[in-house]
């Protein structure tokens, strides 16, 4: 005990700010492995992410209806200071939906006697959950929002999420209450796309600012300023024909405005879309009919069919119908 | 209670982070650099207590409900918290003009450093305005956030504020 007192052992007794110091560094260091894990995209990460998310959703809820209501009065607001503009241009829109009206009458008359001379088979229709934006996840790397829908509501990953002017998204994360919707500006975002009317392919990609690149386009593309740009559906995540916005800039450095507001999200639909499985076999009662090219001993051959093409052409359209069926062809 | 309030005020920012508000996609940096700035000021007005550790607790809270990489604001905070409280003792003059220039260099410093881990997690290079535009933004709002988190550590400007206001007294 003696020696504790001694000018030699005080000399070297560390200080008392050694300990908070290491406490630092330990949390600097933790925080560059917690990047570099969630860089590499570990399970662990995601799976614990997944859980607290889930955890802070109701907190997210209760905060962010204040704000929700705020912007929905600011924007009563707005619409009480321009009401006459709004009213005229309504008329004047409500002319030219009448006559879109007339046309798309005539044409679903002649679509339906078309499909009928083709035997074209029965579209089937696509469910869809409407839900709230609760959260806002949007900081310089991520564009994403959180939604009231999850696990629960038949929600899963990969899911298209729509509003009444487009595609908005898709899901990423799924929880049993809450889920996660990447913005179609996200820097991680791709989407595969048609542009204009001749249907040129070609790839919208988030770069987080408030519009798209549209990139790896043919050569030669006819692509115009104005055009429509709706989705492929080529990657197999997205439903074909979805809205996702109008072409903007010049050759060279074309970029998609998208019709939906994404600054300033609300109710949002997620349409139920699996991309269709194909069988690499066929079941064992089919054969031995006319048109059977299979072998008469198929105990042992396991003969894969030709996959069976199914069509996907679809509607250009990002608002699901009213009657809780989004009509999207598969 | 008084001595959670720091830590409370930063998680109550930090959630506001994460409330759709519908800004502009330019302007979403300035949330959280608020929230860093917060952790600064708070390390920095003498008495206060938000631990190193607590600071990055919020951050990663920020970093779970942003979505984004986890770590990054976590780091922020914990640079913002060890900077923070080397300014509240910088001698005897704590006057705002001095604090505010600190949180300039300090800010500009941290955002052009933010950047830079951005771009090296993501392999390419980031936007930097919507960094800048935070960066500008919380330099603007320094006296605000510190006048408002004195008054809520006392229900009123209290002692501090003929110290670190002296330079505006």
């Amino acid at each position: 005990m003696r020696e504790r007192g001694s000018p030699l052992f005080r000399r070297h007794r560390p200080s008392w700010h050694a300990p908070v110091e290491l406490l630092s560094f330990g949390l600097y260091f933790l925080c560059a492995v917690l990047l570099v894990l969630s860089r590499i995209g570990h399970g662990v990460i995601a799976d614990v992410r997944d859980e607290l998310v889930d955890l802070t959703a109701p907190i997210l809820e209760v905060a962010s209806f204040p704000a929700i209501e705020a912007r929905r009065a600011w924007e009563r607001v707005q619409l009480y200071a321009s009401a006459f503009d709004e009213v005229d241009r309504l008329k004047k829109e409500n002319e030219e939906l009448k006559q879109w009206e007339w046309r798309t009458k005539l044409l679903e008359r002649k679509v339906a006697h078309l499909r009928s001379l083709l035997n074209a088979v029965e579209e089937p229709g696509l469910a869809y959950a409407t839900g709230r934006v609760i959260a806002d996840a949007r900081g310089p790397f991520v564009r994403s929002a959180l939604i009231n829908l999850g696990r629960r509501d038949g929600l899963r990953i990969g899911y298209a999420v729509i509003n009444g002017d487009g595609l908005v998204g898709r899901t990423v994360d799924a929880g049993d209450s809450v889920a996660r919707v990447l913005l179609l500006n996200d820097l991680s975002s791709r989407i595969p796309v048609l542009v204009g009317p001749k249907a040129v392919r070609g790839l919208a990609l988030g770069d987080n600012s408030a519009e798209l690149q549209l990139d790896f386009l043919p050569d030669g593309a006819a692509i115009y300023a104005g055009d429509e740009v709706y989705t492929s559906g080529s990657d197999g995540v997205l439903p074909r024909g979805l809205r996702v916005g109008v072409v903007t800039g010049a050759l060279g450095a074309f970029k998609v405005r998208p019709y939906a507001e994404l600054n300033s999200l609300d109710a949002v639909s997620v349409l139920f879309f699996d991309a269709p499985a194909l069988t690499r076999t066929d079941p064992p009662a089919i054969g031995g009919g006319a048109l059977s090219t299979a072998p008469v001993d198929r105990a042992n051959t396991a003969t894969p069919s030709l996959p069976v093409a199914v069509s996907h052409a679809g509607t250009a359209d990002g608002v699901p119908s009213s009657g809780g069926q989004a009509q999207v062809e598969r | 209670m008084t001595k959670y309030l720091p830590a409370l005020s930063v998680l109550f920012a930090v959630v506001a982070t994460a409330v759709p508000w519908g800004l502009p996609a330019d302007a979403t940096f300035i949330l959280p650099i608020i929230v860093v700035m917060m952790v600064f000021c708070w390390r920095a007005i003498p008495g206060a207590a938000l631990p190193p550790a607590g600071a990055a607790g919020l951050g990663l809270l920020a970093d779970l409900m942003s979505g984004g990489p986890l770590g990054y604001w976590a780091l922020m905070c914990l640079i913002a918290a060890t900077v923070g409280g080397r300014a509240g003792s910088l001698g005897e003059g704590r006057d705002l003009g001095k604090h505010w220039l600190i949180w300039t260099v300090f800010i500009s410093l941290l955002a052009g450093f933010g950047w830079l881990l951005a771009s090296l997690y993501y392999f390419r290079w980031i936007d930097w305005w919507p960094i800048a535009l935070g960066a500008l933004a919380s330099i603007a709002l320094f006296p605000v956030v510190l006048f408002g988190l004195l008054w809520i550590r006392h229900g009123r400007l209290g002692p501090e504020r003929s110290q670190i206001f002296r330079g505006s007294a």
